[in-house]
């Protein structure tokens, strides 16, 4: 369950049909969140978004969310990208699904990349936290305060103060640098990205 | 509950809780104590009686804290107490930690990363440990015992006043918490987050002195906060009141 929790599937379309019709086909067979979105802009509204996900979007809004997640979110596990094509004539050439597969079909495909996430050998985070705490424990490992913290997201120090009180009780850790060699452990981050002669 | 007193076979209590050895030896008493009652140990040993056994009780149950007895106790024995359980931790248990711990670690050189996590988390804690130790030991407690005595020699006051012109412990008061915490946090990187391919009996060792460390230490840091310092707090109080 832990390692699902980070595999969460971001749908994009215009089309209302179209976005509860891949819902209903994927909610079944897949253990993640998915989030459900008309334009692929609207994708910065989720900075909690973190961890490994699959962005599933007609071929613009594709363009669109990936630009802005390869340089606004705070992405800490690997984005896979998979092209929904709504055109029977055209072929697509990067991993797709197309409006007329079969519900099974796009089960297996869909499957096939979330699965590859966790073959990517030592990066899969095994932990009890929630994304926004994943968050919330990644700043804090780079060093940050409270307030800088609820800052970048957007939130209050007290809710900051909060989240530090749920990693603290869910991971039996409450030093900072106790929480950063919790971090390194559980690969929520790596150890090159802080000093750790500074941070533990 | 079972709470000891004078009458009670020092050796039977130690077979009831032998966590209390070290405690015993701190207070003045080796191993070779026979059949004799804690009464005819303290009154050979010139040990104080009532010390002995409401330390005793402090430690063994958590539960005990006699707060208006043992603010009873005079400060100099208090601190005596409290230094020879620092020695204690520097001259044996931490040494024996850093041991273990080493033991530990090093049987699994190939779990390098997480060796060299625990190990820099480990001498920072230590770290942290020395220098409150060396505090209280050069600044709090030669304080305490200065304010003690010029209570009752008040023809040191003069002096006193001009070497600790705002004389105040609360100046000196040092959290306990974090380094609680941080032997916490080190108990649980082990028990919870370490791959499991380590030596499992290294590891129940270092956890064991670990664990015995740390409910040494709670005891240690509950006599500090709940009884020396509201002993000085008292003091100041008499010393202000003279002004
Ligand atoms: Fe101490
Ligand atoms: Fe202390």
């Amino acid at each position: 369950m832990n390692s699902n929790l980070n595999k969460s599937i971001v749908l994009i379309s215009p089309l209302d049909v179209v976005l509860t019709g891949l819902f209903e086909i994927l909610k079944g067979s897949v253990a993640g969140e998915i989030i459900q979105l008309r334009r692929g802009d609207e994708i910065i509204d989720y900075p909690e978004l973190t961890g490994n996900f699959l962005v599933i979007a007609v071929p613009e809004e594709l363009e669109k969310s990936t630009t802005l997640i390869r340089h606004i979110l705070p992405v800490t596990g690997s984005v896979q990208f998979m092209a929904l094509n709504l055109d029977l004539n055209s072929a697509l050439s990067t991993p797709s699904i197309s409006i007329n597969d079969s519900a099974a079909l796009i089960c297996y495909k869909v499957n096939e990349i979330l699965n590859s996430f966790s073959t990517n050998p030592g990066k899969e985070t095994d932990t009890e936290l929630t994304r926004r705490e994943i968050e919330v424990l990644q700043l804090l490992t780079k060093g940050y305060s409270n307030k800088e913290i609820a800052d970048q997201l957007f939130v209050s120090t007290h809710t900051v103060i909060s989240h530090r009180k749920n990693i603290s009780e869910k991971t039996g850790i409450k030093s900072a640098s106790g929480l950063t060699m919790y971090a390194i452990l559980k690969n929520i981050i790596d150890v090159t990205d802080i000093n750790p002669d500074e941070l533990i | 509950m079972e709470l000891f007193n004078e009458n009670s076979k020092l050796a039977s209590v130690i077979h009831k809780d032998h966590s209390l050895l070290p405690v015993i030896n701190r207070l003045g008493v080796k191993l070779g104590f026979g059949d004799k009652t804690i009464r005819n140990i303290c009154e050979e040993r010139e040990i104080d009686l009532n010390f002995f056994v409401e330390i005793i009780n402090v430690f063994h149950y958590e539960a005990y804290f006699p707060e208006k007895r043992l603010l009873d106790f005079s400060v100099s024995m208090v601190i005596e107490y409290l230094v020879k359980t620092h020695r204690y931790y520097i001259d044996y248990l931490i040494p024996e930690n850093d041991r273990l711990i080493e033991l530990f670690l090093s049987a699994n050189p190939e779990q390098s990363t997480e060796n060299d996590l625990v190990r820099k988390f480990y001498t920072k804690f230590k770290e942290e440990f020395v220098i409150h130790i060396d505090f209280e030991e050069s600044v709090m407690f030669p304080y305490v015992l200065e304010l003690n005595q010029v209570i009752e020699n008040p023809l040191s006051r003069p002096n006193f006043r001009q070497k600790y012109p705002d004389f105040s412990i609360s100046g000196f008061e040092k959290e306990h918490s974090a380094m609680d915490d941080k032997m916490d946090d080190l108990k649980n990187i082990i028990i919870k987050y370490l791959p499991p391919n380590y030596d499992q009996n290294r590891g129940n060792a270092f956890l064991s002195n670990l664990f015995m460390f740390e409910k040494d230490l709670k005891n240690h840091s509950r006599i500090e906060d709940h009884i020396l310092l509201p002993k000085v707090k008292q003091l100041e109080m008499i010393l202000q009141s003279h002004e």
